[in-house]
């Protein structure tokens, strides 16, 4: 809602970009369970600590329901985040946040009424499903008369080490072994930056349906840059990983790759040539390219918008949007991915979900509101940033299915055109449908073949008329492993991507030469 | 506990913290706690959408340790998991290697804080209703419905929103400091039907200190009305080199590109292409922008800066000529020079004489861009690509909407085609930026 600037823009960064605040096992100091209770609220188990019981949400939810909402939901959130930072030869930061709260949300029809509060005494909570409940001016509805705890969620982040269990003395090492050999690696590496992060905690939604479901929500992030010199020149660079996974996530073959990914991507800038302007064909490399869907449809095909009659592709279901090669779908289910989800934030069950199949335009991403204003099943995307916000239709992993052709023949193909391999950021305007993404690294096609290194160029097109334009899709998908976050009316939530090598035959590439 | 003074409130809590930080062991600490009442009225398409209103605690301590340094914040502020917080936090920075460049602010920099009134609170908030606050809402829709051309519109939402912010930091050293500021909001967002099915949209919005600053609901609605049916039939332009006029509303964008470069960090990490350059031409005579905390009712108008230094005015450019860094007291020792500020306040630029039409009447052909999609910088290089989108000008008068652009080039060439500035600095932006005028910028199109 508060714009600031933004209107209806959409937007995806890479997050390892930022420093991560976060911190350190045990920074709460009721961690440890009590012994569970039996009766009533038997079915609680994390956020018993907290004093959440039955009687408190049903009490809570009565209220929120007592102005005539047609539903009404509680989120419960706890989450400890953790940082350690090396800068100058030295893990000498460290962060820790703590969030923990309760937003409770009241919704009439397309309406909704949210309060939340870091206080979560009864009487404080209390006091927002009364906010909540005042955007329904009716007479009383019933709560929940009983409860049920959705007791069998999917198992998707696969943890060996928990973060709770994890002490710096493991971690820091790391960074130090990281840090000595990126500057091993290469000597013109002069600055070496190292970012890592973690996360642990729950999230516990109750609905005025009865539902009770809690979500244990694992996250890590690690994100290396560096600075090398040349001749006098400068050029910066990174690579970041995340996951929803634990420490065993930190294995030798990944720690080689944020090296070698790191070093070779910021000294190839040294090698780089202005990039080209104007249209032309383009290819984008399998793997975080998939930051083109997540533009160029993904948020276009988020329901809200289109319950709001305010997306490009609000009359296209079912209607050809691209070659029938094409396949695009938006996944919650696979393990550890960062955008990996159990349940989403309305407790409704995350799947997967075909935008496009066969090149047809098939189902928008629904959260409760969305659905039931198209009388449809939720689809599981209805998330949100934290406690203090309601939750919105929102992307998980959006990917490109595999197609018939080959990296190698797609390249081949072009006689002069412009090869994306690394991203940093893209944004949507979604009415317009005008997207673009932001080149770190990518190469010159000249006569078929990978020429010579381009950096820092944005490219930009428009949703249907690419997707339309994708005429080529290699056999080689792959989801991008980095830290992407999406953001989306000032929340950002936690997302994946991927996508096999395609062509796009023509899009403006805005260089600083006349192609 | 409601009927508490909450900056008292928030003392109490924050001097408990520092002294807790201190008995388990840190020889210095700062701790900002913070409240913020936020309410937001959503309102489309002739109803209510969303009503959001909450009130946010929390705390952030930062701690040093032994030669070490922790920041951490919660949000769980009862008193048994508060204290063990902040120990346990403690006994995690003991860990850490040691940073001998890590320690509160030289006191001195927090002294002399100026007396001035920034004006940053207006009272009249708690007199604002459920009700009116809907109706302030409900009025821009009527603005946006009432432009020519509104039968294209196929949907307006329109925002209303109120925040009170208070903070309150100690420093173990002595210094404390208190904050308080609101700020109201007003906006619109249309979307129109372009007869080639595209939905374009535009919006529109006030952000101001005092209620009585902010302008008529009807005409940040009427704003964003004309602004989106203006976008109608809006096309790729052609790729070429171009004087670019930039809407005082987007040219924050653009001005932003220089906030990574001019930051401490970026210098000591050897990311700024403007390393060096201190006492250089960085653009043309034109540009010269100053820091100014002391605005009365400024965005980012403070007593006092996120480390507690005592704020001061100082230029960044003059006539062109690189005059400062923002740079904290960690990166001060670390660059082995005197602190400005860790961030920009609000900025204060000398403008021109002229409104954006006489400009484009003056610059005769080009492209005066409206908004700016995505994009990015390199900072340690200056090379910059952004999506734009806006209006060709051709015989000094607006003509078609263009869209689906680019433009590109380098921070340290651009800002020397700086040839004009505008009369018309944006108000709702800390960057307080006017119109620009560049001279042979590349556009990429068609």
């Amino acid at each position: 809602m508060a714009m600031h600037g933004m209107g209806r823009r959409k937007f995806m960064k890479m997050s390892g970009a930022t420093l991560i605040v976060a911190g350190a096992a045990d920074l709460v100091g009721c961690a440890t369970a009590k012994p569970k209770a039996d009766g009533p609220s038997a079915g609680i188990r994390y956020f018993d600590r907290f004093g959440v019981t039955e009687p408190l949400l049903a009490e809570v939810l009565a209220v929120a329901m007592s102005r005539g909402a047609d539903s009404a939901d509680v989120f419960f959130q706890h989450r400890v985040s953790s940082g350690l930072g090396l800068q100058d030869g030295a893990v000498n930061r460290s962060y820790a946040q703590v969030s923990l709260g309760v937003g409770v949300r009241a919704v009439k029809g397309d309406q909704q009424g949210y309060g939340f509060t870091e206080d979560l005494s009864l009487s404080a909570i209390i006091d927002c499903a009364r906010t909540a409940a005042a955007i329904a001016d009716g007479p009383a509805r019933l709560g929940p008369q009983r409860f049920h705890v959705e007791g069998k969620l999917p198992d998707r982040y696969p943890v060996k080490v928990r973060w709770e269990d994890v002490r710096p003395e493991q971690t820091m090492p790391i960074l130090s072994r990281l840090e000595a050999r990126a500057l091993a690696s290469d000597p013109r590496v002069k600055k070496v930056n190292i970012n890592f992060g973690d996360e642990y905690g729950a999230v516990l939604i109750a609905d005025s349906s009865g539902r009770i479901v809690e979500d244990v929500q694992p996250m890590t992030r690690l994100y290396l840059q560096c600075t090398a010199e040349q001749n006098g020149r400068r050029e910066s660079g990174g690579y970041n990983v995340a996951a929803r996974a634990g420490l065993e996530y930190y294995d030798e073959d990944r720690l080689a790759r944020v090296v070698r990914e790191a070093v070779t991507r910021t000294t190839i800038l040294f090698e780089a040539v202005p990039a080209p302007t104007g249209e032309m064909p383009v290819v984008l490399a399998a793997g975080s390219s998939g930051i083109l869907l997540h533009e160029a449809i993904g948020h276009g095909m988020e329901a809200d918008f289109n319950r709001k009659n305010v997306s490009i592709f609000s009359d296209k279901i079912g209607k050809p949007v691209a070659h029938p090669f094409v396949n695009i779908v938006d996944d919650a289910t696979l393990a550890g991915a960062r955008g990996a989800i159990n349940v989403d934030d309305e407790g409704n069950p995350s799947g997967l979900t075909h935008l496009v199949e066969n090149g047809i335009l098939s189902t928008y991403l629904h959260d409760s509101v969305s659905a039931r204003h198209y009388g449809v099943k939720p689809t599981g995307n209805g998330r949100r940033e934290s406690y203090q916000f309601a939750p919105l239709p929102r992307m998980r992993a959006t990917y490109m299915l595999p197609g018939p052709h080959s990296k190698d023949e797609i390249v081949a193909s072009v006689k002069k055109g412009v090869f994306c391999s690394n991203f940093t950021n893209g944004q949507v305007n979604i009415g317009a449908g005008d997207f673009t993404f932001y080149v770190k690294n990518g190469w010159l096609i000249e006569d078929g073949k990978l020429t010579r290194p381009v950096k820092d160029v944005n490219v930009i097109g428009n949703g249907p008329k690419v997707l339309e334009k994708i005429d080529m899709v290699a056999n080689d998908l792959v989801i991008d492993e980095g830290g992407w976050t999406c953001g989306k009316d000032g929340q950002g939530v936690p997302v994946s991507q991927g996508i096999p090598t395609v062509r796009v035959s023509s899009i403006t590439v805005g260089g600083q030469r006349k192609a | 506990m409601a009927t508490l003074d909450p900056i008292r409130q928030m003392q109490d809590m924050a001097r408990g913290a520092a002294d807790a930080a201190r008995k388990a062991g840190a020889q210095q600490a700062a701790v900002t706690a913070a409240r913020v009442r936020t309410v937001e009225v959503e309102w489309r398409d002739g109803r209510l959408e969303r009503v959001k209103e909450a009130t946010t605690r929390g705390l952030q301590v930062e701690l040093y340790v032994d030669g070490r340094y922790s920041s951490v914040g919660t949000s769980d502020l009862r008193p048994d998991p508060l204290a063990s917080f902040v120990e346990t936090a403690i006994v995690m920075a003991r860990k850490l290697e040691p940073d001998p460049f890590r320690s509160l602010p030289d006191p001195k920099l927090c002294q002399g804080q100026s007396k001035a009134d920034l004006d940053l609170v207006d009272a009249s908030q708690s007199s604002l209703t459920a009700v009116g606050r809907r109706e302030r809402a409900q009025a821009a829709e009527a603005g946006a419905r009432g432009v020519k051309g509104s039968a294209a519109i196929l949907s307006v939402t329109s925002g209303f929103s109120d925040v009170l912010s208070e903070s309150f930091r100690i420093h173990t050293d002595g210094f404390e400091g208190t904050r308080r500021g609101t700020t109201f909001q007003i906006s619109a967002e249309v979307s129109v039907k372009d007869p080639d099915g595209r939905r374009p949209e535009d919006w529109d919005y006030a952000l101001v200190r005092h209620l009585a600053a902010i302008p008529a609901s009807e005409s940040v609605g009427r704003a964003a009305g004309e602004r989106a049916v203006a976008r109608i039939g809006s096309k790729k332009g052609e790729s070429a080199a171009m004087t670019m006029v930039v809407d005082s509303r987007a040219a924050s964008r653009l001005v932003a590109t220089l906030t990574g470069p001019l930051s401490g960090m970026a210098l000591q990490q050897k990311q700024s292409c403007l390393e060096g350059k201190l006492g250089q031409p960085i653009g043309s005579a034109l540009l010269d922008v100053a820091d100014d905390p002391f605005l009365p009712r400024g965005l980012e108008s403070r007593l006092f800066d996120s480390e507690g230094l005592a704020a001061r005015r100082f230029p960044v450019f003059e006539k062109g000529v690189l005059r400062n860094f923002y740079v904290d007291s960690y990166y001060g020792r670390k660059l082995k020079v005197e602190p400005t500020t860790r961030g920009a306040s609000n900025l204060a630029w000398t403008l021109g004489a002229k409104g954006q039409d006489a400009l484009i009447a003056e610059a005769k052909e080009g492209v005066l861009v409206t908004g700016f999609l995505g994009g990015n910088s390199n900072g340690t290089t200056g090379d910059f690509s952004l999506g734009v989108q806006g209006y060709r000008f051709r015989g000094g008068k607006v003509a078609e909407p263009i869209g689906e652009m680019n433009i590109s080039g380098n921070l340290l060439e651009v800002w020397k085609r700086l040839v004009a500035l505008g009369n018309d600095p944006y108000p709702y932006s800390r960057l307080r930026t006017p119109t620009l005028v560049f001279e042979g910028v590349q556009f990429a199109g068609v």
